[in-house]
């Protein structure tokens, strides 16, 4: 009987002529079943103790991402620099209008108060 | 599939550090397990080291384990990884067929399997098939599984799975013919 349209159950025909193809030897499965028990500790202590191979798997995004972190800070870091105005602090000092700081503290004559308190006030 | 309905209770046992019940789980799943991971190998003795290291990643795992699903797809997809892992590292691509050396198991005089003629020529018809094609026909028909597990063991659609079983069984029910005349 040939089978060439789609069949949606299993042939036993052919799964038993692979089964007995595939299958391990008689008894041996009481072997199989013993090697696996006798690394149950074993399994266990390695998937709780962290090897260097998964250390070293942390390690290498972590160092990744550290420099990835420190490009973008310096290149943030140099956008806000340029941003920035680099007045110098008499400059920031200054009176819009007027004489200044410096003609005012050297001058001969007292300065006119009125003159003082203005300025103060209109700095703000 | 054996007496798997107290699968999740071993589980559980087993997670609460009951070894001898995760001794019932291997033992219920040794000779399926084997099976797969001989389907995906080819060399018995390849096979039998694939199903251990999936037991034993499987009991490393077991608390990710869902027991509202059944315990067998979940086993069988980590024994197929595991076999697929190790066809891997004996760098072979996975799409290349295995060599049809190594599947008759070599001088293993207990393998009563391997001195059947039948054997042998299903044996080199399944290393003649692609990996995928060859794991889902074994899980079809001679595990049992339904179509929607396979697809959750190997990873593919469902579809996929039809057409790898369709397309593998051609080949192999070809040569059971052929071996009937």
């Amino acid at each position: 009987m040939k089978h060439e349209t789609f069949d949606h159950r299993p042939d036993p025909e052919l799964g038993d002529a692979l089964r007995a193809a595939l299958e391990p030897a008689p008894g041996d499965t009481a072997r199989f079943v013993a090697r696996v028990m006798a690394n149950y500790d074993r399994a266990l202590e390695q998937a709780t103790v962290p090897t260097w191979e998964v250390l070293a798997s942390w390690f290498r995004p972590g160092l990744a991402a550290a420099i990835v972190a420190l490009i973008a800070g310096v290149v943030f870091g140099q956008a806000v620099l340029k941003t920035q105005d680099t007045e110098s602090i008499e400059t920031a000092m200054a009176p819009a209008d007027g004489p200044g700081l410096a003609a005012l503290v050297t001058a001969a004559d007292p300065p006119d108060p009125s003159v003082v308190f203005t300025s103060l006030v209109d700095s703000r | 599939m054996g007496d798997s309905g107290d699968d999740p209770a071993l589980v559980a046992q087993t997670l609460a550090g009951d070894r001898a019940a995760f001794g019932v789980l291997v033992e219920r799943y040794a000779a399926q397990a084997r099976r797969v991971a001989r389907a995906v190998l080819g060399d018995p003795d390849d096979a039998d080291d694939a199903a251990q290291d999936g037991f034993l990643s499987a009991l490393v795992k077991l608390a990710q384990y869902d027991s509202k699903r059944p315990f067998g797809p979940w086993l069988m997809r980590i024994v197929a990884n595991a076999a697929t892992d190790r066809r891997r590292r004996r760098k072979v691509r996975s799409a290349e067929p295995l060599d049809p050396s190594l599947v008759g198991g070599g001088p293993r005089p207990d393998a009563v399997a391997v001195q059947s003629e039948l054997g042998d020529k299903l044996r080199a018809a399944l290393a003649e098939l692609p990996e995928r094609r060859r794991t889902a026909v074994v899980l079809f028909d001679v595990e049992g599984y339904s179509h929607a597990e396979i697809a959750g063991i190997l990873g593919i659609p469902e579809g996929t799975v039809r057409s790898e079983v369709f397309h593998g069984r051609r080949r192999l029910r070809a040569l059971l013919e052929d071996w009937k005349e």
